[in-house]
């Protein structure tokens, strides 16, 4: 993906530059009216944010709202070189997998005192706010919740005859539910599942059921090498039983829709977020369908949670708290903002604006909005942010994951080398 | 006063950032907060403590052992080939110059991947043999060898210097050779191949210091990642992973400089040795 900036934006951005330069830079009140927003994401997205944008400056004259986005792999090197240099946007779209590595090395302005007079969060589900926070401060406003999901070709299954899991299926029967649609052989090069062994969210899930987690919430390793040898063991034994994909095709898998082994048509289930629904039925041709991650066991729960998909957050150097603080306000609890936005980042957090989302729900809108409310007993508690270095640590399970899939590592060696390389990034820091 | 905007050109965007990050490579410096000096702790843990160098540094020296002579031989064929006078020439020259002017191009490598991807034309013609092919792209035996026919498949700008090369040989020499009863095979050995050694150094050299720096067709093909198992982790891949990645840039610095002083030391081997196969006459 290449960096874009929206054409009106850029013009927009320059003529402000040019205004700033004519007006002088120590002209205070020209530089506190313009807000700059930076976030990652489709045209789609850009589009959708940038009319909520438009609507916030004609209810708010005077000020002027630029907004610029890019695609995931670079937004976090422009966001850091960015920071560094300074000149960090005012409000920051924020992962939660990095928001305890930027609220550490103080990128963030915490944000408590604003609520709940300016940041009217009260009706937010109070975990998903506690999500946002980093050693006691908030630090981010999250934009909407999704959960870890598995993806299906639907039409695929019927193909094979094959009925849908449901929320009651184990791995054990999901495995042979999977080696009949390979067997089946009903479309060339398609096998059942994808090879979930390398995708973190999955492998956390999985730890959840059996109480165990990816990390404590002083940001160590939560889990051991009995849990990461029977992980890979299982994944090897659905290799080995034609049960998923060999490990050459899901290498494809870039970790995104596009390339992904449901979206290339090399599996009939695989695994993604809810809130990526959207995107997946638009570019698959069959009918897609939305369930939970099997069971270990009938009776095991609680290993889903309501993820922030996203937040907010303002940069410590910005000279305009007070209006970003307006800005994310305005975008989370304005009804016309939320009619505009959608579920594409995830269900409004707030409770109020779910209903004001529900009413206008496109179909596939509607299928992830009920897919995460219907979870049940599924849902647990939301983990802790992860610590600094979960980055790299996911990078760290792809990377064994692959080597125990072309069988370079048995499961067992796999196992302790995971536990061994998470334990060594995360003690670092 | 004329040099005025190379000098600042140089000083502002050459040699200052140079020696910042000679100061970086010497600190802990995490983008945001300021760098805290650390002293030799980044060239201690690449030397010590850091597998990853390791993996990512023989991923390049086979691509650049592999790549650079193959690239060279065929660009010299097809130059020896263009040369030989048949019309419409200049046609040719600019249909096999083309890959590489599009070669670091992110289309490119694109492209490649749908070629060598497991459902890819590379496989669609094996099958037609009844060979079922893996998906090179994806499989770590066969990855880095995708990237070096990428790299061979971009000859054009070496090629281009090789027919300027071959131009400048005198035709009497081989007129000449001929009348002595020389065959073809033997006048390009005692002929074309000693007269062509200034332009083949400079070749090798450039593309040598070229291909440690290759980065894009890995990034592209592989998302980012250097995989599967760090098979395609191009030293300025892991170099860009823990600078922007990891927020290593200290560490990314200390890397930059390590990389500076090896294609330093390849060049003057290059440079030292060249004394005794490269032939410049009068």
């Amino acid at each position: 993906m290449t960096p874009r900036v929206s054409r009106r934006n850029f013009v927009a951005g320059g003529a402000a530059l040019l205004s700033l330069g004519a007006l002088g830079a120590g002209n205070a009140l020209a530089q506190d009216s313009r807000l700059r927003v930076l976030w990652w994401g489709s045209q789609a997205r850009a589009d959708r944010t940038n009319k909520v944008s438009q609507l916030y400056q004609t209810k708010n004259a005077g000020t002027s709202i630029n907004g610029e986005f890019l695609g995931w792999g670079d937004y976090w090197p422009r966001l850091a070189t960015q920071v560094a240099g300074r000149n960090a946007p005012d409000v920051i779209q924020m992962d939660y997998r990095y928001i305890v590595e930027y609220a550490r090395r103080g990128a963030l302005a915490p944000l408590e005192a604003y609520v709940p007079a300016k940041l009217k969060v009260d009706d937010f589900d109070k975990s998903q706010i506690e999500g946002g926070s980093v050693d006691g401060h908030l630090y981010g406003i999250s934009l909407g919740a999704n959960a870890a999901a598995t993806v299906l070709n639907a039409s695929a299954f019927e193909e094979c005859g094959v009925d849908l899991p449901t929320q009651a299926t184990t791995w054990e029967e999901f495995a042979r539910m999977g080696a009949e649609i390979t067997k089946a052989g009903k479309r060339k090069g398609m096998y059942g599942l994808a090879d979930g062994s390398v995708n973190e969210p999955l492998f956390e899930n999985w730890l959840r059921q059996r109480g165990k987690a990816l990390y404590t919430v002083e940001g160590k390793i939560a889990f051991d090498l009995d849990d990461a040898t029977a992980w890979f063991d299982m994944w090897a034994k659905f290799r080995q039983a034609g049960v998923c994909v060999p490990p050459d095709v899901q290498a494809l898998d870039k970790n995104d829709i596009e390339t992904n082994t449901v979206s290339i048509g090399r599996s009939a289930a695989s695994f993604a977020h809810s809130n990526q629904f959207v995107g997946y039925q638009a570019i698959n041709k069959d009918k897609l369908s939305l369930t939970n991650h099997m069971r270990i066991e009938a009776a095991s729960k609680g290993g889903h949670y309501r993820k922030p998909s996203m937040f907010f957050s303002i940069s410590a150097q910005s000279k305009a708290v007070d209006q970003a603080v307006a800005y994310i306000d305005f975008f989370v609890k304005n009804p016309q903002a939320i009619e505009i936005l959608g579920v594409e980042r995830g269900i409004p957090e707030s409770a109020a604006m779910r209903e004001v989302v529900a009413a206008k729900l496109d179909p596939q809108g509607k299928i992830a909005l009920d897919y995460v409310a219907g979870l049940g007993d599924l849902v647990g508690k939301l983990p802790p942010p992860p610590p600094a270095g979960a980055g790299e640590a996911e990078l760290a399970l792809r990377s064994i994951g692959e080597q125990v899939g072309f069988e370079q590592l048995s499961p067992a060696d796999g196992g302790k080398a995971l536990v061994d390389e998470i334990a060594r990034i995360v003690g670092r820091g | 006063m004329f040099l005025l905007p190379w000098l600042i050109g140089f000083f502002g965007l050459t040699l200052g950032p140079a020696l910042v990050s000679l100061y970086l490579s010497f600190t802990n410096f995490d983008l945001i907060q300021s760098p805290e000096w650390t002293g030799m702790a980044n060239y201690v843990r690449i030397a010590t403590a850091d597998p990853k160098f390791a993996a990512a540094m023989s991923v390049t020296l086979t691509y650049v052992v592999l790549s650079v002579p193959f690239k060279l031989a065929f660009a010299l064929l097809v130059a020896i080939a263009l040369n030989r006078g048949i019309n419409g020439l200049t046609l040719y020259r600019a249909i096999f110059y083309l890959p590489s002017l599009l070669g670091g191009s992110v289309a490119i490598a694109v492209l490649w991947r749908q070629l060598f991807a497991g459902d890819g034309l590379v496989n669609a013609a094996l099958s037609q043999f009844g060979i079922e092919g893996p998906s090179w792209i994806s499989h770590p035996n066969y990855s880095i060898y995708t990237l070096v026919a990428l790299s061979v498949w971009q000859f054009g700008s070496p090629m281009i210097i090789f027919l300027a090369g071959l131009r400048q040989i005198p035709t009497d020499m081989y007129e000449a050779a001929s009348l002595d009863g020389a065959s073809k095979f033997r006048q390009f050995y005692k002929i074309t191949l000693p007269l062509l050694t200034p332009v083949i150094f400079f070749n090798a050299v450039v593309q040598t210091i070229d291909a440690f720096k290759a980065f894009t067709p890995a990034f592209i093909i592989s998302g980012g990642t250097g995989g599967p198992i760090n098979s395609t982790l191009f030293y300025t891949l892991y170099l860009y992973q823990e600078a922007f990645g990891n927020f290593r840039m200290g560490y990314a610095s200390a890397l930059a400089w390590i990389l500076v002083v090896i294609i330093a030391i390849f060049t003057a081997f290059s440079f030292l040795t060249s004394r005794y196969w490269v032939h410049y006459d009068d």
